[in-house]
């Protein structure tokens, strides 16, 4: 009976920290620029990684391998604000402008300033007008 | 001759008598008056808890300076002007505190700042520029205050029991750690770890805490950090959520915005805590944090609403203050949030 719940409770696990993996996939194709990409690259490691160690620690059991999963988590939480952090503050001194909600509606304006400033996020804007346009 | 005009900062340094007395004896030389304007400037804002005890502090030491100064004067014709700078704001870097007595400066046409050698205001870290290069950089001609003052001979090791301390606390901490890893009920990992923990307390004491420990305070803080722990992963888990709804949704209906939140936390652990908490937090993304104005990121508006609704903020200052000064106003309740466009950055 207990198996079974403990079976159930890891299947449920790695399901929804594949679910929330899955949607931050999504949302990096999806979302407009680099700051909005930030946001949901963190979900991957906040709880895409937190709920499939925590069904890593569940599967493991009561033994020292469980605890250096929940050690795992601890510096993953840690590390990914730091990165994130750090791309999001490399993109602003690079000075790529957000794409906020009053400039959405003239996306088309923007691109110019930033083509020259950064080859890849003229790309990704690209992709976010096709997005934007599904928006509006 | 015209009257000399001097600003004098102020702090509780061994130096401050020897300080004013500089200003006066120097300022005397080239110019037959003197206008002195002592001044303190206060890191807190005057409305917080800690801040009411400051100016209470500040106030004293102004008009213990004021008698230091007439008694100094002796018969030459010297004024004396005091005041509390900085109750209105947050200061935290040396920047602030060169910008805020250049508008001192500028408000009551003063010549010169003398300096206390002793004076480290606000938070000195090796990536902040000193004060001095600051007031150099506003334009503001400054003094350093000749004074004798007894040699510093280590600089990052304290008084005996302070430094007890934080050998005392490293060892466990890195001794509790290296039985994580291990075997707690294994003999060998019990002798190694006692000696690798004497090894790193030993060499890295001084260089992990840069500031100092309190022996109730640093296990109340870390027992309060246990609980805020619990309640970090809700909010995540609930921003992960909302997030995952709006990124799903065919119309995904998001609305970054930037936006610029004054947090009141004091700098260093706090504020990383703070800034790391909101950005483990998918919809908002701390994009700079220019001492406390946090230029944050926010995806869509319920993320929005929380940042300004500062409940993380609150959260934080419970962990490090506790829960008297965790009851402050929500940073839109006291106007430090604003939208901000996208060149702010």
């Amino acid at each position: 009976m207990i198996e079974a719940a403990r079976f159930w409770a890891i299947v449920v696990l790695v399901v929804a920290g594949l679910f929330f993996t899955f949607v931050s996939a999504v949302g990096v194709i999806r979302l407009p620029d680099i700051y909005a990409r930030a946001h949901t690259a963190s979900q991957t490691d906040t709880l895409g990684a937190g709920l499939a160690l925590a069904a890593v620690a569940l599967a493991l059991g009561w033994q020292q391998a469980s605890v250096y999963t929940v050690l795992l988590l601890f510096f993953v939480f840690i590390t990914n604000p730091t990165a994130a952090h750090a791309i999001a503050r490399s993109a602003a001194e690079t000075g790529i402008e957000p794409v906020t909600a009053d400039s959405a509606a003239d996306g088309d304006t923007r691109e110019p300033s930033t083509a020259s400033t950064d080859r890849n996020s003229s790309d990704d804007d690209g992709g976010s007008d096709v997005d934007g346009g599904e928006t509006a | 001759m015209v009257a000399d005009r001097t600003l004098v900062p102020l702090s509780e340094t061994v130096t401050v008598r020897q300080t004013v007395g500089y200003a006066v004896q120097s300022g005397l030389e080239d110019a037959d008056s003197l206008e002195v304007h002592l001044v303190v400037a206060l890191p807190y804002d005057a409305e917080v808890p800690e801040g009411k005890q400051q100016v209470e502090e500040a106030k004293q030491l102004l008009s213990k300076a004021r008698r230091w100064v007439t008694e100094d004067a002796g018969s030459a014709d010297v004024t004396v002007e005091t005041a509390v700078l900085g109750t209105e704001r947050y200061l935290f870097g040396p920047r602030d505190y060169a910008d805020i007595f250049e508008e001192y400066t500028d408000d009551h046409d003063l010549d010169r700042v003398v300096l206390d050698p002793e004076y480290h205001p606000g938070v000195t870290s090796s990536i902040l520029q000193p004060l001095e290069h600051e007031l150099e950089s506003a334009g503001i001609p400054y003094d350093e205050a000749a004074v004798e003052r007894p040699a510093r001979h280590e600089r990052l090791v304290g008084e005996g029991t302070e430094r007890f301390d934080r050998y005392f606390a490293l060892f466990w901490i890195s001794f509790g750690f290296y039985l994580v890893l291990g075997d707690p009920t294994y003999w060998f990992d019990l002798v190694t770890g006692v000696a690798v923990a004497g090894i790193v307390s030993f060499s890295l004491a001084n260089v992990t805490f840069s500031f100092p420990l309190h022996r109730i305070g640093s296990p109340v803080r870390t027992i309060r950090f246990a609980f805020y722990v619990p309640y970090l992963i809700w909010e995540i888990v609930k921003a992960n959520v909302a997030i995952s709804f709006v990124i799903l949704r065919p119309s995904m209906p998001i609305e970054p915005v930037v936006t610029r939140v004054n947090a009141r936390v004091r700098s260093g652990l706090p504020l990383l805590a703070l800034a790391n908490s909101i950005t483990l937090t998918p919809g908002t993304l701390t994009v700079r944090a220019n001492d406390q104005r946090l230029i944050v990121h926010t995806l869509i508006p319920s993320a929005r609403e929380d940042l300004f609704d500062g409940a993380l903020e609150r959260a934080v200052r419970f962990v490090f203050h506790g829960r008297t000064s965790a009851r402050i106003p929500s940073p839109r309740e006291r106007g430090d949030a604003e939208i901000v466009g996208g060149d702010e950055l």
